[in-house]
């Protein structure tokens, strides 16, 4: 039996459903309308934290159009929602019981016939608070002395990731020069132009959930949890979504929606998040990152130490996790003698922050590669020369202690210079215009502990479904999955059909997040293939009276070595089966020593890098991106524009973090929560010259690269600023006035 | 919430004076559906202008002015050729406005009865003599912008009074005149700093010049000694200097999102010398 790899794969095809994303008929969530449907909404903490002396829902109750007001006396009985829930660690509820503890936190539900009845209803409860003292920053908030975000903690760190590599005093000890620095990066939004939504109903003890989520299995794992029933009691749809970038992987509107329509006599009930209200939903972390490093004259890296302080908000939700993982992804892609890291997540009142695409990786690149420049500064050294030295190589051992294969910084840099023409002389345009040039490069974990499972049905009229829980959100797996599919078993592209996540169709998937999809979902789907034209081949046997070891399956066709050839449909209708189908499946299960930080990090390691050049305002400290170049290594390249637009998307995408957003808060509450006076960047901010570089290796896997190029965006622009006028901005972002701060310093 | 849609300009003032304060006058909508949603505002009617007749033009009058009807959308003022041609510095000062969803929604009369202190238009019509002509219970009245723009989201309309035009003057003879938005964000952002500038240059010498800064203050200011500076003089680039580091002193700079007041001082000794060079040419 041969293998079949077609044309589809490594061709640029257009989105599969690119027509309706561009005319607006993709069907989401928020375009949904079920028969009988309520408005369900959330009635939210106007304090950062205090004691809920008394509520009373029994006017918001009597309001005609109200179908159900749900407070914490509902939950928590006998059947029906808990009251209290949580990814890692039960501390949030599903309405507040006695605590509030940060503004936005749910305090009551309702449903009703109307927008004007919900809204009435809400403006009827009555809660009397009192105030507690709060805190928001995750330095202060980890002193012994802070105010405790939750009642009865020894302390607001909730958990102390560690990695232990080498002997740092040692290393310090060696070194020529150290160079300690502080960056910092404040709490962002993922800003998904669909905001959160979903729809839930009940039906016989049978809970259904159309959301836009990246995570459809975790969000039914999560719901039966909070329901006490069993996970095929819960069915969680998905269609395609409106961007996700992290801010939709785990259980969020899904559980309001799910507990009201609890409460709604079988009415199915809708919540859809106002803009406002996803800037308390879901956040990304701020991060402080002390770094210090010890470096000899001639460019080694004899010791690196960091301590990071990630603020994650009053809940953890997968912080946990995420803390623990960025141990790995703090470090950068260096060659270094002895390694520390010591990884702090630290409640604060403020909105739960969550994975923000490049998770942690953004705000660490940040540190480690603006710290890179510095470095080289110290030791009189031209920056890429450094670079040069000391990333990481194939074979070489990581902080992790573990070998890594298949590395590509060197080549992943190297072709960011060439293309923006580094070595080529910088024309300054004069006067108060200065320009500058800079380079970044990124190496990030992704899921240690992942699974995904595909399933393929080839039908009788030769048509092949893609069973798959990997969500469309825009970024083109669905496509690039039957391009794979496609060229697996030689079939045009028509005659493959996807079908996206229902957790009643679909076999497992741990979630779309982390650049995994086409790793993991492509692998489980090339698993799927080789299966499926096995059964083929035992299907052909009997017909072409030949041993299935001695059938090729490739072209739509099982053929002998004599030229005797059946269509798959030809099989199927010979076989007398109406479909065939197989299952494969990927899983990985990687991790490190929880007290060293010792073991293997990731499965497989992402990386990526970026060069730009800058023209700086030095009377104004307005930044221009003039010229940006991006590169990931993607193992092998399903479709070339696709992957082209996810290098591009990632970078306009960190152009936001890197120059533009904040989210500014005044006691706790937040007071830019809407597109204008939190800015993401323009169109018309995109640089005027953008390039994307995929790298490649013969016999390469698929990877993803739905993050590669985002982190290095921020660090690169810092490094171009410094070329260009001297100085060096630590805090993100670097905002036109912190950059005329520091030319006055 | 009732919808009224008046025909003239007269029913409209009728339904005002009737409604009174439960009323909100609608013109493109892009500011009040803002308040709206965050319940800034929760009046019980709305009076919308778009079936009011003789506010969408835009006219040239004999002695080369401009009038400009209050529901003349924004890109329209932008794009109109009576406009580029009498006063392209304002037709700029419009078409830099938001973006060009709100420019197409946004009316010329709205766009000042609101008197947001971050648009960019105020600040133009406030050097070229703009006047606005308001209709009232008690007839008809006319105010300069300055008179008209009394603070952040304050003007000097009366309770029942509708802006109904814009009257730009004849431009003087050798006037040269600029606009200047200054973004410290995003490159649709509103102004962190607005800068118009209107100068009569007559031989290389400065008759009259006249210099605003919005965006950056609650409303558009000039600094009368400032602008004195430059008469009988020719705009060199140490005058120029001069003037604009007047202004920075001058000027009450507001502390917001898009800047602190130090950053907004800064940046308005830029932009106003930037503006003054712009205008000498």
């Amino acid at each position: 039996m041969s293998m079949h790899t077609g044309a589809p794969v490594g061709v640029g095809v257009p989105l599969l459903d690119a027509r309706e994303r561009v005319t607006g008929a993709v069907p989401f969530v928020g375009n949904m309308r079920v028969p009988g449907m309520l408005v369900g909404r959330v009635l939210r903490s106007p304090l950062a934290h205090a004691r809920i002396r008394s509520l009373d829902a029994a006017a918001a109750r009597a309001i005609p159009g109200v179908v159900a007001v749900v407070t914490a006396a509902d939950l928590g009985r006998e059947t029906g929602p808990v009251l209290h829930y949580g990814r890692n660690v039960k501390d949030q509820e599903v309405v507040a019981s006695k605590m509030v503890h940060y503004v936005g936190e749910p305090v009551a539900l309702v449903s009703a016939e109307t927008e004007e009845a919900a809204e009435a209803a809400l403006a009827a409860i009555a809660i009397d608070y009192e105030e507690l003292p709060a805190v928001y920053e995750a330095l202060e908030a980890a002193q012994p002395e802070a105010p405790r975000v939750h009642e009865g903690m020894d302390s607001n760190v909730f958990v102390h990731a560690k990695l232990r590599h080498g002997d740092v005093d040692a290393g310090f000890a060696r070194a020529d020069a150290i160079v300690e620095e502080t960056f910092t990066s404040p709490v962002a939004q993922q800003t998904s132009l669909e905001p959160h939504v979903a729809i839930a109903q009940w039906a016989d003890d049978a809970l259904t959930v159309w959301t836009a989520s990246q995570a459809p299995f975790a969000v039914r794992t999560a719901l039966a949890g909070v329901f006490r029933v069993p996970e095929p009691s819960v069915r969680v749809v998905v269609p395609p979504i409106g961007g996700g970038y992290g801010g939709k992987g785990g259980m969020r509107v899904e559980l309001p929606a799910a507990v009201l329509a609890w409460f709604s006599g079988g009415r199915p009930v809708r919540v859809l998040l106002s803009r406002a209200e996803e800037f308390v939903t879901v956040t990304k972390h701020a991060a402080s990152i002390t770094i210090r490093t010890g470096i000899r004259r001639d460019g080694t890296l004899t010791a690196r130490q960091i301590t990071c302080h990630w603020g994650t908000g009053a809940v953890v939700e997968n912080s946990a996790a995420l803390v623990r993982g960025a141990l790995v992804r703090l470090v950068g892609p260096y060659r270094i003698g002895a390694v520390q890291v010591d990884s702090y997540g630290v409640y604060t009142n403020l909105p739960s922050a969550g994975a923000y695409r490049g998770a942690m990786s953004s705000q660490a690149t940040w540190a480690y590669e603006s710290h890179t420049d510095a470095l080289a500064k110290a030791i009189g050294m031209a920056p890429v020369e450094l670079r040069r030295k000391s990333l990481i190589r194939s074979g070489e051992t990581f902080a992790t202690g573990e070998t890594l294969h298949e590395v590509y910084f060197h080549e992943c840099m190297e072709a960011c210079l060439a293309k923006l023409g580094w070595d080529a002389p910088l024309a300054q345009p004069g006067g108060h215009l200065r320009r500058g040039r800079g380079v970044a490069v990124m190496m990030k974990s992704t899921n240690p502990v992942s699974r995904s499972e595909c399933r393929l049905e080839l039908g009788v009229d030769g048509v092949l479904t893609i069973y798959t829980g990997t969500v469309e959100m825009g970024q083109g797996t669905h496509t690039a999955l039957a391009q794979v599919a496609a060229g697996e078993l030689g079939l045009p592209l028509e005659r493959v059909r996807v079908q996206g996540p229902d957790t009643a169709l679909v076999p497992f998937d741990t979630a779309t997040n982390a650049s995994r999809s086409v790793g993991m979902m492509g692998t489980a789907l090339l698993n799927a293939a080789a299966a499926l034209r096995e059964r083929l081949a035992g299907a052909a046997a009997p017909l072409l009276d030949l041993p299935p070891d001695q059938l090729s399956v490739a072209g739509g066709a099982v053929a002998s070595a004599g030229g005797r050839s059946l269509t798959y449909a030809a099989v199927l209708a010979g076989a007398g089966l109406p479909s065939l189908d197989a299952t494969g499946e990927h899983a990985t299960n990687v991790g490190l020593d929880p007290e060293t930080g010792q073991g293997v990090g990731s499965p497989h390691w992402h990386q990526g890098a970026g060069a730009c050049e800058v023209e700086v305002d030095t009377e104004t400290g307005r930044v221009r991106v003039l010229r940006y170049v991006g590169a990931s290594f993607a193992g092998r390249v399903i479709n070339p524009d696709l992957a082209r637009l996810q290098n591009d998307g990632n970078v306009i995408y960190g152009m936001g973090p890197a120059l533009l957003e904040e989210m500014v808060f005044d006691a706790g509450r937040v007071v830019n929560p809407n597109l204008s006076d939190y800015q993401i960047p323009s169109l018309r901010d995109t640089p005027d010259w953008l390039e994307g570089v995929c790298i490649e290796h013969e016999e390469g896997e698929f990877h993803g690269i739905g993050e590669m190029t985002l982190p290095p965006v921020a660090p690169a622009i810092a490094n171009a600023i410094e070329d260009a006028i001297g100085v060096r901005v630590r805090a993100l972002p670097i905002s036109a006035e912190r950059v005329l701060r520091e030319l006055d310093a | 919430m009732d919808y009224h849609r008046p025909t003239t300009v007269n029913e409209a003032l009728a339904l005002l004076a009737r409604l009174g304060d439960d009323a909100r006058v609608l013109a493109g909508g892009t500011a009040l559906a803002i308040m709206l949603h965050n319940r800034l505002v929760a009046p019980d009617a709305l009076v919308s202008l778009e079936r009011v007749e003789g506010l969408r033009s835009v006219e040239g009058t004999p002695d080369g002015g401009l009038t400009l009807g209050a529901c003349v959308p924004i890109a329209a003022a932008a794009a109109h050729p009576l406009v580029r041609r009498h006063a392209p510095a304002l037709a700029h000062a419009y078409g830099v406005v938001g973006n060009v969803r709100v420019r197409n929604q946004a009316t010329v009369g709205g766009n000042l009865a609101e008197a947001d202190y971050a648009s960019d238009p105020p600040a133009m019509l406030a050097v070229l003599d703009a006047r606005v002509r308001v209709a009232g219970p008690s007839g008809e009245r006319t105010l300069s912008v300055g008179e008209l723009l009394v603070g952040a989201y304050e003007t000097a309309l009366e309770p029942g009074e509708l802006l109904t035009h814009v009257e730009v003057p004849a431009p003087a003879p050798g006037l040269r005149a600029a606009y200047r938005k200054f973004t410290s964000r995003s490159s649709e952002d509103r102004a962190c700093v607005g800068v118009a500038a209107a100068a009569a240059l007559e031989g290389g010498v400065c008759r009259s010049l006249r210099v605003a800064v919005g965006a950056a203050c609650e409303v558009p200011t000039r600094v009368p000694q400032a602008e004195a500076l430059a008469v009988g003089q020719p705009l060199t680039p140490a005058l120029a200097r001069r003037i604009s580091e007047a202004y920075a002193e001058a000027v009450d700079a507001l502390d917001d999102l898009r800047g602190s007041a130090w950053y907004r001082r800064r940046v308005i000794a830029v932009e106003v010398r930037r503006a003054l060079e712009e205008v000498a040419g």
